[in-house]
């Protein structure tokens, strides 16, 4: 008998019980991140549509401005308000969350208001009501069901968006997503979707039962011996609460001894940069008094940037070619020197941030094939696909078909096209190349899933790739409180070369090892910490 | 009493008018009915009385006094009022659709109480049995006897009832004109009651108002108006249902 998808049930719900702590913090996060917006929501979104529903003129105006904000899509407005927000965490993630929750409610107050029925509006009216009266004794209480309806809809929708939170930072059950998707680790992701989807059904249930529980009892009831249950039904909130509560102080404990003595360290959603973070946060704690914060998978470059700059975080790990392009919107240049002395010159003036020495080694991005392909094809260099890119599927990163040094300015560089181009999460391109899904992708050189995968990277002929040396990058307020921190992180001044990088990356990539251990046993590895 | 006196309305700027030039008055402790087809302006002029509507010239004054020099919302809750659609509150239960208007003038709770008690006594549904129900479980007749009670229930000295009984089947329909007529004379009620039923004016009726096109063809008592008919339109009203009447029996 095939016991297969037994054993992977029970395999997962270990893996699960060995994380219950954090499981608990996170789904208390996740509870106060839409418990919280869906109030706001409520609190702004209820005023709203009353207004609209007694002003006719305001209605469609409205109405069309709040469906435009729900069409943008959910990590785009998060982008968008951790710049106009200027912090990374709770607040931007809340705002988007409010601004989502608003349609349902003030479509469905509109709709509840308007669908009470005008006799008795107007009985209302004519036994001597005043409009406020008319309002709150009568078509409020008539339109509460789909208004509730409203509610319902926005808060299981809000469980839902609220996993991407943890891009920007905030916390949730989005976290383990994240870093399942950054680790390649299903059982990961798992454990934040599983989670959120039963929260997304207790909420909606909760509420459902609320509103059964506030509802008087009617003789033509057919079963009238449920209303005994209606007490508990009302006790549901209150526990929910509770969880919300308990979870909050928890999380608040470990945190109380947070102040200026904390370096808060950031990274962005892929393995080696979860492996750079690991590795800056160990020697920090390991060679100086600080408390290290590790603020890890924060969603890509201008979050990480913008978190910086802002002074979210203290530090975090970023790539010459990517701080002189995507940041400093600088043009190409193909010299490691010059690129590492323009980020320098230009990150301190405009934003008091320091480079360090980089770690040595040179991720930038490698136009691969199959290995059978290249071989039957003669492919070595970027050049020789020149002939038949029109008839080949690429799949690159989302970043890599926008910015400039990547397929946009490779094409005119090189002068051809690709038949197809894919959008795929960096975790999926390799996959997808090998499973012969797509013919091309943007591979990094530090990637382990090269070798792993028998693919090619084929060499850059004219040149076009930038060099992409990774650095610490860290605030210069930072550096003068505690100048033992570049001290410290000097000391990972050129240690890790391509092919090491590669190692490290395989092992969390492949092996499913924790970026965690892989960093700490290459310091011990180096000498650079003391195995205690 | 009610005064009306030159009372015009237009609800397209003067193009075409509901009601036109109205003058009638409403002596205290009868009954008037106003009867027409619809459209004829009656329950324009009903919902005038308590400034439901405005009219658009000519006074109207109820105990001596102006109504538009009232606030509206004092006016309405002087005066009792019955919907034609009923308009019971659904998610109040019985009792709390009769002490509505009490409660709204800030009665004590413990009047309010003692008066829920009377007026549904009144309507002939017991509190104890019918108090805590809510409107739909009640048969039709059963909802517009508590819309009767919720009118009565802050002792209005005026009642105006817009076609209460027309939803009603025929049966209910009488036997709630009978109890609404005793009930009245024994209260001493001053009421206006609009209908477009012959026969629910005539057997309810002290006068009657009879409307055509806006304009008020006659108003007398019953007897009146059916051996002196003002107007042909009046004769036509009253001779039609006889006519009907003859001819069923004949095809007998």
């Amino acid at each position: 008998m095939d016991l297969g998808w037994y054993e992977s049930v029970v395999g997962w719900l270990e893996f699960a019980s060995q994380r219950l702590p954090e499981l608990w913090l996170r789904t208390g996060q996740h509870l106060v991140l839409t418990g919280i917006s869906t109030g706001f929501a409520i609190a702004i979104g209820l005023p709203l549509g009353l207004i609209a529903s007694q002003k006719q003129w305001l209605k469609a105006p409205l109405l069309g401005v709040i469906g435009v904000f729900q069409t943008v899509p959910s990590l785009a407005m998060l982008a968008i308000l951790l710049t106009l927000v200027g912090k990374i965490g709770f607040m931007p993630a809340a705002i988007a969350l409010t601004i989502y929750a608003l349609l349902p409610i003030v479509r469905n107050t509109v709709t509840g208001i308007e669908g009470v029925p005008p006799d008795v509006v107007e009985a209302s009216r004519g036994i001597g009501m005043t409009r406020l009266q008319q309002l709150r004794m009568v078509q409020l209480p008539l339109a509460m069901p789909v208004l509730i309806a409203g509610v319902r809809t926005a808060a299981v929708v809000g469980v839902g968006i609220a996993t991407l939170s943890a891009f920007i930072g905030a916390g949730g059950l989005g976290q383990f997503i994240n870093r399942g998707l950054a680790l390649s680790n299903t059982k990961l992701i798992l454990l934040g979707a599983i989670p959120a989807a039963v929260l997304a059904v207790i909420v909606d249930g909760v509420i459902a039962a609320t509103v059964w529980g506030v509802q008087p009892t009617r003789q033509s009831d057919s079963h009238r011996y449920l209303s005994k249950l209606k007490p508990i039904a009302l006790a549901l909130p209150f526990l929910l609460a509770a969880v919300v509560l308990i979870s909050a102080l928890r999380d608040r404990s470990p945190a109380a001894g947070r102040g200026v003595h904390t370096i808060r360290i950031g990274s962005k959603n892929f393995s080696e940069q979860l492996i750079l973070g690991q590795l800056m946060a160990q020697m920090i704690e390991a060679h100086t008094d600080l408390r290290v914060d590790r603020r890890f998978n924060l969603g890509g470059t201008m979050i990480c940037h913008e978190a910086l700059a802002s002074g979210e975080i203290d530090l975090y790990a970023e790539y010459t070619g990517t701080g002189l392009v995507t940041v400093l919107k600088r043009p190409v240049t193909s010299a490691a020197d010059t690129a590492f002395e323009i980020v320098s010159k230009d990150y301190r003036e405009a934003f008091e941030l320091e480079w360090l020495e980089p770690f040595g080694f040179n991720n930038t991005f490698a136009l691969t094939v199959r290995k059978s392909d290249a071989e039957q094809n003669k492919w070595r260099k970027i050049s020789d696909l020149k002939s038949t890119a029109e008839t080949l599927r690429a799949g690159f990163t989302a970043e890599f078909s926008g910015r400039p040094d990547g397929y946009p300015g490779l094409r005119e560089e090189y002068g051809f096209s690709f038949a197809e181009v894919h959008d795929l999460e960096p975790s999926l391109m390799y996959r997808a190349v090998a499973q012969r899904e797509v013919d091309v992708i943007c591979a990094f050189t530090t990637d382990g899933r090269i070798g792993a995968y028998e693919l090619q990277p084929l060499i850059d002929d004219r040149q076009f790739f930038p060099p992409y040396y990774a650095a610490p990058v860290i605030r210069a307020g930072v550096l003068d409180d505690h100048p033992e921190v570049k001290d410290v992180l000097d000391r990972l001044a050129g240690v890790l070369n391509n092919e090491t990088m590669q190692r490290l990356n395989y092992a969390v990539d492949e092996n499913g090892r924790l970026p965690k251990n892989v960093a700490r046993e290459f310091l011990i590895e180096r000498e650079l910490i003391v195995d205690e | 009493m009610i005064v009306l006196n030159g009372v015009s309305k237009s609800f397209d700027r003067g193009r075409t008018y509901a009601v036109r030039e109205l003058s009638l008055h409403v002596e205290d402790g009868e009954t008037l009915v106003f009867l027409g087809s619809s459209g004829c302006g009656k329950t324009t002029t009903l919902k005038m009385i308590n400034r439901l509507i405005e009219p658009t010239s000519g006074k109207i004054e109820v105990d001596g006094k102006d109504v538009t020099l009232q606030d509206r919302v004092t006016l309405r809750r002087s005066i009792g009022y019955v919907f034609q659609g009923i308009g019971l509150f659904p998610h109040y239960r019985v009792a709390q659709n009769v002490e509505i208007v009490p409660k709204l003038l800030n009665w004590p709770a413990k009047v309010r109480r003692k008066r829920v008690h009377e007026v549904l006594d009144l309507v002939g549904l017991p509190f104890a049995e019918y108090g805590q129900r809510f409107p739909d479980e009640l048969s039709g007749g059963q909802q517009q006897r508590i819309g009767v009670a919720r009118a009565l229930a802050a002792d209005p000295k005026y009642l105006l009832m817009d076609e209460p009984f027309g939803a009603l089947d025929a049966i209910s329909r009488d036997s709630l004109q009978q109890e609404l007529k005793s009930l009245t004379k024994r209260l001493g009620k001053t009421i206006v009651f609009v209908t477009h039923d012959i026969f629910e004016a005539l057997a309810l009726a002290d006068r009657i108002a009879i409307f055509h096109a806006g304009r008020m063809q006659q108003i007398d008592t019953p007897q009146n108006v059916l051996s002196a008919p003002a107007t042909p339109f009046v004769r036509e009203l009253f001779e039609k249902p006889a006519r009907q009447l003859a001819a069923y029996q004949e095809s007998r």
